[in-house]
């Protein structure tokens, strides 16, 4: 490009109201034939939403990959966006505009090429503005900015400074920046479409181009435009792209360019100051709305102290030696004067002043993705359609058949619902909130609280990076998670999921994982918590009219695994000896509820622990319990094993714990072997002194949760066996303890177990 | 800085003279009426900087922006109210600000519980009352009718130890800008340039709310604890520094290492927690605050010059912290034990000699 025909090229910042202003003035006074807007080209097509009177800003353009790892850019636009004002002057006035920036296939490429994941420029950009700020000498380049840019209304001030700041901020960075390379790509290119759009016959002073003020320099500059071999060259990535409504809160928060987005809804005051042609119009509102919302919530501020914030500010601004406050000023201005010196007091405020709840929104249809069609679609079907406010509704669900109904699709309509609202808290969207059943073991009824917010339509346009449809993206997600996790009971967990949200493909995806991954599992302790879940699903599983037979080999799998590691787990201290008789309790539970899990095996390995002498004599005990719970202990063997376990110099701690273990189940049954309670005499009557002391430990372990009526049967056995009379052994055995007693079983306490 | 005089402390503006006036020399920015000197001038004398080849010291360190916020709330001829724990610089601050905008920082109230609505307004000399009726002559105008007159900034102390009818009396004053002697028939209207500076403690005894009302009047600057022990340590040498020339200590000034000791140990009683944050110790009933290290510091010079050998020893800086800490018998003993065992007796030599000589005076 030669110096004489150059189009007029416009500096701007980002989500600048003051840029916006003078943009369109610019473009009046100019009337230029074609506006180039810097964006990611294959935009250009998309421009038609923005012009539509029915969407309401701020929207914003995804375009994202198609296969994982999913890159994301993210081009959002306020009303104040110059970029926006410019879409929107051209299609008021009837001429063409596009953008020219490179197509986003390319940006996404750049992206995936150097390991991004999101906009992670912007850290790196943020030492360039610490520099600014050193060289300001305000301590924020936000400040700064608005007060050299935003404030500044007359004649072509911005055009020219938004220039000279572009040119600074160059020399600052080139050449340190680590995205100089494709600073210098999209330049060229660019330079390519400007000279593409003058060859095919508009003048270049009948164009504009908007660009971000630091690449007004760089388009001016004679390097070469991208020629048609270097664009062949450039990587690209598949991509799609989507509109979505943005809100002012995410535009705080998620900012990508690092400059003039943290308080969107001030911006949006100083915009419509420009459009009022007041100067000080979003000062005088900025103060007057924090105020409002402090009355509103119950901090009385009156209307002297607002005039005094007003005043304040304009003073602090002075003491800068600027005309109009800038939003520090304001913002100090009403800590001093509103909330009396603490920010505290008027944070909450700040914050609703500055961001504000703005949400926008687009015309219905034009753009909905393929998730929010899937979502709506299933909203009406499902009946759902009336949760869709912003109060809280609660919803009760009965998953069993309705047997009133005729079709089979209102039968199980809350089932399927179920499914869905399941689907969406996998997908973390904030319109569903899953609330506890207080009913136990009521596996057919669900409550739900649903609760419409517009950022709940944010994340389901976000959900469509995860996949087409809701069930898909939530069949990504688990399966992203399933990757993830080592543990088996971690994956047993997902498993359970899968089935809540009725998804059997993923069922069998998850369950071929555990199965992989359980060959190696060998705690048994966690084998036993997965059996226990597995096998829940499988017993539940008709409810959600799910077959759960992918998940019998594993849960054999998991069982014969067990089977195989408990007797050595037996080997433990008195600590894991809890766990442990857990791990049985919750095996032996899976054994009963499952006919294809081997009863016998399962029989050998409970006598196995019983009978051997070797393993935690506590779980042994509890394993004798399970055969006698199960009756394949006969009173017989019962006595025998009583006699052998409480016999003449076996260790007190040993004895009792085993009685202790015994004791755990099946009391009822316990208390009628009158022979168990004549070996238990027999037995203590054999320690001495010392090791009675010791054994009493153990057995008020073993009586302590025994019931005030099982404590008189008791009583009554060994009643019989002393020839006492039963009442007064029950007395004295649910008396509460004397102060005498309480003294001796003090001493007790401080008894050396040490050499337990 | 002025002459050595046989004044005590002399007041800021005659203790920076040479300061004020040369920023008032070299002054371009637009003066508010009654001022002696721009905004942004008084701000470049409390927070430091340089006119021509003058170097301002600065007189407040660190919360730039709360200087500018104290600025510009007097440009707006709204009266500034100071608040913070003791020890934070607000009377400090009050003075400079005043010996800055007005040249004048002896107009000021120094309030009590035994303060009178009289001294906010006017008394009377009752031997010249009696003897001629009520007159100018014989009227005892307060510092704030003073300063109304002349359009000047008056200062109030401690405004929160007052009685709560005394600070009503200003409301008033500082709603109306005028006060009224019915006795003369006269109606004195405050000139341009008039305001208050008042400060006031929340974290002490015998300390009495403000009302809404007469909080509504003032802009209110909250004065926090220096933010971090860079800070601190600058405010204590520059403080220390100022005050060894006026009071003639005879010592060398503190070592950085000693004022690093010092702020160290002051801040980590103050905070409850040791500055990298790892361990909570407890804190004294006392508030340590930086005017106390200041004068522990100046104190220990005095200790070093007299009886030592002028610099200032481990045992001169014991005797200090052991005075300066220990307020509350019984309670402080504990606390300062316990600090300096858990703490102190850890951080290796160099802290090892301060350790010893608290240790011995703490018992």
């Amino acid at each position: 490009m030669g110096g004489k025909e150059q189009p007029i090229i416009f500096g701007i910042r980002h989500l600048s109201p003051a840029g916006a202003w003078n943009l369109r003035k610019l473009l009046d006074q100019v009337m230029p034939q074609l506006v180039l807007v810097e964006g990611p080209s294959d935009f250009t097509e998309e421009l038609s939403v923005l012009a539509d009177r029915k969407t309401k800003l701020p929207v914003a353009v995804m375009a994202y990959t198609s296969d994982t790892p999913i890159h994301t850019i993210l081009y959002p636009l306020a009303e104040y966006s110059p970029e926006y004002q410019a879409v929107l002057w051209a299609n008021e006035h009837d001429k063409e505009c596009r953008f020219i920036d490179l197509p986003s296939s390319v940006f996404l490429a750049y992206m995936r090429a150097a390991g991004i994941e999101e906009d992670a420029g912007e850290e790196e950009r943020i030492s360039v503005y610490r520099r600014l700020d050193e060289l300001s000498g305000e301590d924020a380049h936000e400040t700064f900015w608005e007060r050299t840019m935003e404030h500044f209304s007359e004649g072509d001030g911005y055009f020219k400074g938004a220039e000279v700041f572009g040119k600074n901020l160059r020399e600052l960075t080139q050449g340190k920046d680590w995205d100089d390379a494709e600073t210098i790509v999209r330049e060229a290119y660019m330079k390519r479409q400007i000279k593409k759009a003058i060859d095919s016959g508009i003048a270049p002073e009948q164009i504009v181009v908007v660009t971000g003020a630091y690449h007004t320099q760089g388009l001016k500059e004679s390097t070469l435009e991208l020629s048609d071999q270097e664009l062949g060259q450039l990587p690209s990535v598949e991509s799609q792209k989507t509109w979505m409504p943005y809100s002012y809160y995410r535009l705080s928060s998620r900012s990508g360019y690092g400059a003039g987005n943290k308080a969107p809804a001030y911006y949006e005051l100083l915009w419509k100051g420009y459009q009022k042609g007041e100067a000080d119009y979003a000062a005088r509102s900025y103060l007057s709305k924090l105020a409002f919302w402090q009355r509103q919530n119950g901090n009385m501020v009156s209307s002297a102290e607002v005039i005094e914030a007003v005043r304040l500010s304009f003073s602090l601004a002075e003491l800068h030696g600027y005309r109009i406050p800038a939003l520090r000023d304001l913002r100090d201005a009403a800590m001093t004067c509103m909330g009396h010196g603490n920010f505290g007091e008027i944070a909450q405020a700040v914050a609703d002043t500055e961001i504000g709840t703005t949400i926008g929104s687009l015309p219905q249809g034009i753009s909905r993705t393929s998730v929010q069609n899937d979502f709506y679609r299933f909203l009406d079907e499902l009946h759902l359609r009336r949760y869709c406010s912003v109060t809280a509704d609660d919803l009760h669900l009965d998953l069993r058949e309705k047997l009133t109904v005729k079709s089979e699709k209102s039968a199980f309509l809350d089932r399927e619902r179920s499914f869905f609202l399941h689907r969406l808290r996998v997908l973390g969207i904030s319109f569903v909130n899953w609330q506890q059943v207080q009913q136990e073991n009521a596996t057919w009824a669900e409550h739900w609280v649903l609760r419409w917010t517009p950022e709940a339509e944010i994340e389901i346009v976000e959900t469509q990076l995860k996949g087409d449809t809701i069930l898909l993206a939530a069949a990504f997600q688990m399966k992203e998670e399933a990757k993830k996790e080592q543990g088996i009971a971690a994956i047993a967990k997902i498993i359970e999921e899968s089935f809540l949200c009725g998804m059997p493909e993923m069922v069998s995806f998850t369950t071929s994982i555990l199965q992989k991954i359980a060959v190696e599992a060998a705690a048994v302790e966690e084998i036993a918590k997965t059996v226990h879940s597995l096998s829940l699903v499988i017993q539940y599983g008709s409810i959600r009219n799910l077959s759960s037979d992918a998940l019998v080999p594993v849960l054999e799998q998991l069982f014969l695994r067990a089977c195989l590691l408990l007797p050595e787990s037996c080997i433990c201290d008195d600590n894991a000896s809890r766990e442990m008789i857990h791990a049985v309790s919750m095996l032996n539970e899976a054994a009963l509820r499952h006919e294809f899990l081997s009863e016998e095996q399962w029989l050998q390995v409970v006598t196995e622990i019983a009978q051997r002498d070797d393993l935690n004599t506590k779980v042994s005990g509890y394993a004798a319990a399970v055969l006698l719970e199960r009756g394949t202990f006969t009173n017989k063997e019962l006595e025998l094993q009583v006699q052998r376990r409480l016999s003449r110099g076996i260790p007190a701690d040993l004895g009792a714990g085993w009685f202790e273990g015994l004791s755990m189940k099946n009391r009822y049954a316990l208390i009628t072997h009158m022979s168990l309670w004549e070996s238990l005499d027999g037995y203590l009557d054999t320690l001495d002194d010392e090791e009675f002391k010791r054994a009493l430990l153990f057995l008020r372990r073993a009586f302590a949760d025994f019931t005030a009526r099982e404590k008189s049967d008791i009583a009554e056995n060994l009643g019989e066996l002393w020839q006492l009379n039963p009442q007064q052994v029950s007395e004295i055995v649910n008396a509460p303890l004397t102060q005498e007693a309480q003294e001796m079983l003090e001493e007790l306490d401080d008894f050396d177990f040490g050499d337990i | 800085m002025a002459a050595k005089t046989k004044v005590q402390r002399l007041p800021a503006e005659q203790m920076f003279q040479k300061e004020i006036e040369a920023l008032i020399a070299a002054e371009t920015d637009p003066i508010p009426t009654g001022w002696k000197m721009s905004p942004k001038s008084v701000l470049t004398y409390i927070t430091g900087g340089k006119v021509g080849r003058k170097v301002i010291t600065p007189k407040y360190i660190g919360h730039k922006r709360l200087v500018e916020i104290a600025i510009a709330t007097l440009v707006t001829d709204r009266a500034l109210l100071l608040i913070g724990e003791p020890g934070t610089a607000k009377s400090w601050l009050s003075e400079h600000l005043t010996a800055a905008i007005n040249g004048d920082s002896t107009k000021v109230i120094q309030g009590t519980a035994g303060t009178t609505e009289e001294q906010i307004r006017y008394s009377w000399n009752y031997a010249m009352l009696i003897a001629q009726g009520p007159s100018q002559e014989a009227m005892l105008k307060s510092p704030i009718f003073h300063a109304m007159e002349t359009g000047t900034i008056a200062r109030m102390e401690e405004i929160s130890r007052c009685a709560s009818e005394v600070q009503d009396a200003l409301i008033s004053i500082l709603s109306e800008k005028r006060v009224s002697v019915p006795e003369l028939g006269l109606e004195v209207p405050a000139k341009k340039g008039f305001s208050v500076i008042a400060t006031a403690n929340t974290r002490d005894k015998g300390v009495n709310e403000m009302s809404a009302a007469l909080k509504r009047r003032f802009n209110i600057v909250v004065l926090p604890a220096p933010a971090d022990l860079e800070s601190e340590m600058d405010i204590v040498k520059t403080r220390v520094a100022q005050l060894s020339e006026n009071l003639d200590l005879n010592a060398k000034l503190p070592e950085q290492e000693v004022i690093e000791k010092v702020c160290t140990i002051f801040r980590e009683l103050r905070l409850g927690a040791t500055l990298d944050g790892k361990q909570k110790l407890k804190p004294t009933t006392g508030v340590l605050s930086t005017a106390e290290a200041i004068s522990l510091l100046a104190n220990s010079m005095a200790l070093a010059g007299s009886f030592g050998n002028g610099t200032i020893t481990d045992y001169d800086l014991a005797a200090g912290l052991q005075g300066a800490i220990v307020k509350d018998e019984e309670k402080d003993s504990l606390a300062w034990k316990e600090y300096l065992e858990n703490i102190l007796k850890k951080r290796g030599l160099k802290w090892s000699g301060l350790y010893k000589e608290c240790k011995e005076l703490n018992g």
